[in-house]
């Protein structure tokens, strides 16, 4: 087991986001997280990569508890989250960008050297195998042809690409995904799936949330379903989907029945 | 192309041997030293994003143990500079530590700094023992530089401290620029730009946001070393907030985006009084007035405002 | 001894109003604005100097010089805002930044307009009032009273009428209010004009009791924005009590600690403050 999560609760204040949530991730796995809005998906994702300890519970990554640790932290051991909005550095081209995600690949590739590389006779010609990762992530995500424009200019589709880029950059082991296909045509949701095909084939275990059931229900082949913070079906995607309390949370009492 | 961006640089170099006016000479020497502080500032408030009110309490602080260290133990201004160093790299961390680990936000680590730059020079003020509190201290002893094939060679007189404190500039902005183009400069971008992005990217910004902090500060204390042993008197408002915002106006009307943007600002600034005839009032009164019309018409600073022209054409 | 420490205890708390008024202009400011308007103080001493002049050359009785001596320095909060923090809304370190080079210069303003040499306003209220043996000056009395009632009475204001809770709303959640038909442009000058209107009232006050002279406002604005972090931005009585912790702090301080440290108590309420309970006294727990 990759990724273990057990009796994870969250609150804020008086409003309790995640009740008791348990599931575990395999690793090859690509595990989709389903429910309505409000459900606490997204609160899910953040306690896992660390933006929020949990109130209680625990996290456990391949066998060691990482709940409560830094985000950056949680990074380095492996584990990278994208946002529902797309976070970029909106002041930098597209390139600069992936290249400020390749920090985590130059640590684990020089350790403690990547100082020395500061001196200015040992060159910048530096890292050419970052630069090839980079131009493959570019390529990849169908960003090449935009590698110089400001992130700030891309357009909506462009941007939710850019994010995964960045994080697939930074090598996960387990790559969480808040809504990747949220605000995407057809055409890159077509594009997105090859994405994740080909980080699968890499072998990087996956976690998504989406609100667009049927592309989900595509590319996960586990499920679980959440609602307001409670875990409440697990199973492949469409035993999830065809549960009648998933129905009901998604479409109201009175579908279920029928 | 590129052999215009030297040009300054090689104008600057030669430029006493073609103008012999010790007038003009001394304010490029103010101009240069004031640069090295602006410029230093400028990696953790332009290029980092942290809004520091330290940076004069770390070049008050370099004055102060640069000169005791010569004056009370004898060893020369080179010798000096290591107990400065390692004193201010001490406060940063602990400045540092505290400021970041608590996680302060952009106003409280203004304040918290401020706070602590304040501190810094009520002891300055009050340890008399030691600075000889407002009285300040006379710095009679100049730095001496070994030159291969001349001898050594002693820093005094103007054209020997023009080029004194040129290299001091060229020196700092060397470090900035290696700093800022490597791998950190990115990390520091990525602070500056989306904190919580860089994190999730794996980048630690407690560690980076201190290193900037440190980095800054030693060049900062370097600064005022020299300059105290270019004027040759020391006194505690080397480290008032009022210093810091001297810098600050300096690196805000040059422009914060580039490295040698405060360089301008601190020309400007240092120049301007010499240029206008003004009672000292009406002078402050033009700075304020400088310092608000800049923030507002011209954000990006001199530098800043000519390159995104040059962009646009 | 007993009475020193009752003394410097009153002493205390009469600077702690002054403190409590302008950390409340800061506090409210910051809450709506998001920006913290660093020439408050400035506008304290124009306050201050306004009032002196109507009382020692215009020849008014300092009672009726208030009102025009603090709409005067109203106004002149109302030019600094449509002239410059209209254009800083959206990007507070400017905001910032522009409130720092005003207090340059409206300090060399002042310089200009009336030198540095100290001044001294003619008596307004003597005698003292003896309670228990202690001597209880009574303009002290007049001042600390008018303060904390002016504090107060903002509190009430921003508690309970619908203006104040709009302006709550506002801080929390800018473009719900906006929504709501809240005139944000509005609510941001009203607070700029009223926290300088504070400000400025309570350096009238402080006319009457100390001297003047040009630096007076760069003090007051430290101690103001120390008094407000103690007792947690956002909260009007923590300002208050923020700035009597402080101005008490200080002046018993200086019975047993040289005058040297008075200002570093200060700094160190702040940091220690920010460290341990970011949200200030009387700040909402995050």
């Amino acid at each position: 087991m990759l990724l273990e999560v057990s009796s994870l609760t969250r609150r804020f204040g008086g409003l309790t986001a995640l009740s008791d949530v348990s599931f575990n991730i395999a690793a090859g796995d690509i595990l989709g997280i389903f429910g309505p809005n409000g459900s606490g998906k997204t609160t899910l994702l953040n306690v896992i990569s660390g933006t929020f300890p949990p109130t209680a519970g625990t996290i456990r990554w391949k066998g060691n508890g990482i709940e409560g640790h830094k985000p950056h932290h949680i990074a380095a051991a492996g584990i990278v989250k994208t946002f529902q909005n797309p976070q970029l550095f909106l002041d930098l081209s597209v390139q600069e960008n992936v290249a400020i995600a390749s920090h985590l690949r130059l640590k684990r590739e020089l350790g403690s050297r990547r100082f020395a590389e500061l001196l200015p006779w040992r060159g910048a010609a530096r890292y050419p195998d970052i630069s090839a990762r980079i131009d493959h992530v570019l390529v990849l995500c169908r960003l090449d042809d935009v590698r110089d424009q400001l992130a700030a200019s891309l357009s909506y589709g462009q941007e939710k690409m850019l994010g995964v880029a960045m994080a697939m950059m930074c090598e996960p082991e387990l790559l969480l995904l808040d809504e990747p296909a949220s605000g995407l045509g057809e055409d890159e949701i077509r594009n997105l799936e090859e994405v994740l095909q080909d980080l699968r084939a890499a072998a990087t275990t996956l976690c998504i949330i989406d609100h667009k059931v049927d592309f989900l229900g595509r590319v996960a082949d586990r499920a679980i379903a959440l609602q307001q913070g409670i875990k409440i079906a697990e199973g492949t995607p469409d035993e999830v989907l065809r549960h009648p309390r998933v129905i009901e949370a998604y479409l109201g009492r009175q579908h279920a029945r029928a | 192309m590129k052999v215009l961006r030297w040009l300054p640089w090689v104008a600057l170099a030669v430029l006493p041997l073609v103008l012999h006016s010790n007038f003009i000479l001394t304010i490029f020497i103010f101009s240069f030293i004031l640069g090295m502080a602006a410029v230093s500032f400028n990696l953790v408030f332009g290029f980092t994003g942290q809004l520091s009110m330290f940076h004069a309490a770390a070049f008050g602080i370099g004055a102060y143990v640069t000169y005791l260290a010569v004056s009370r133990w004898h060893v020369s201004f080179w010798i000096a500079l290591l107990p400065t160093i390692a004193i201010t790299v001490a406060i940063s961390i602990v400045v540092g530590v505290i400021c970041f680990k608590f996680k302060l936000k952009a106003f409280y680590f203004a304040v918290v700094t401020m706070a602590f730059s304040e501190l810094a020079r009520l002891i300055v003020l009050n340890w008399n023992s030691v600075t000889n509190g407002t009285l300040g201290l006379m710095v009679l002893d100049k730095p001496v530089v070994w030159i291969p094939g001349a001898g050594s060679l002693k820093i005094d007189g103007t054209t020997a401290w023009y080029y004194f404190s040129f290299i001091g500039l060229m020196m700092t902005v060397a470090v900035c620029a290696i700093v800022l183009r490597s791998w950190i400069g990115r990390c520091f971008a990525a602070i500056r730009l989306n904190e919580d992005l860089a994190q999730t990217l794996g980048i630690d910004i407690f560690r980076y946001k201190l290193l900037s902090f440190m980095i800054a500060n030693i060049l900062a204390a370097l600064a005022g070393s020299v300059y105290a042993f270019y004027i040759g008197y020391i006194e505690p408002s080397y480290l008032s907030i009022a210093q810091s915002l001297d810098i600050i106006a300096m690196v805000l009307l040059g422009g914060r985006s580039s490295i040698i943007g405060p360089i301008v600002g601190a020309f400007v600034l240092t120049g301007l009084p010499h240029v206008i005839e003004l009672s000292a009032e009406l002078r402050v009164i033009l700075y304020g007035l400088i310092l608000i019309l800049t923030i507002l018409l011209m954000p990006n600073g001199i530098v800043g405002t000519l390159v995104s022209r040059r962009r646009a054409t | 001894m007993m009475q020193l420490l009752i003394g410097q205890v009153l002493n205390g708390i009469i600077v702690g109003t002054l403190y409590g008024v302008i950390a409340l202009g800061v506090t409210l400011t910051f809450g709506i604005t998001g920006i913290v308007n660093f020439a408050l103080g400035e506008f304290m001493m124009i306050g201050a100097y306004f009032t002196w002049y109507l009382v020692d050359f215009g020849g008014l009785p300092f009672a009726v010089a208030l009102l025009p001596a603090v709409a005067g320095t109203a106004a002149c909060g109302f030019l600094t805002d449509q002239l410059l923090f209209r254009f800083t809304r959206n990007n507070l370190v400017n905001g910032l930044l522009v409130s720092i080079g005003l207090i340059s210069v409206v300090e060399a303003g002042a310089l200009l307009l009336w030198s540095a040499t100290p001044k001294e306003m003619s008596y307004v209220l003597t005698g003292s009032l003896q309670l228990g043996g202690i001597s209880l000056p009574r303009m002290k009395l007049l001042v600390f009273g008018l303060l904390a009632a002016v504090i107060l009475c903002t509190y009430a204001a921003l508690s309970r009428t619908w203006m104040g809770r709009a302006a709550y709303a506002f801080a929390q959640n800018p473009e719900a209010a906006m929504l709501m038909g809240v005139k944000t442009a509005r609510l941001q000058t009203g607070v700029v004009v009223y926290s300088t209107a504070l400000a400025g009232f309570g350096g009238s006050l402080y006319a009457s009791l100390y001297t003047l002279e040009p630096a007076m406002g760069g003090l007051y604005i430290l101690k103001g924005v120390e008094a407000a972090i103690l007792g947690g931005i956002g909260s009007p009585l923590g300002s208050l009590v923020g700035g009597l912790i402080l101005g008490v702090t200080e002046a018993v301080g200086s019975i047993y600690l040289p005058s040297a440290f008075r200002d570093a108590y200060g700094l160190i309420f702040v940091v220690a403050i920010l460290l341990y309970r970011p949200s200030g006294l009387f700040g909402a727990d995050k």
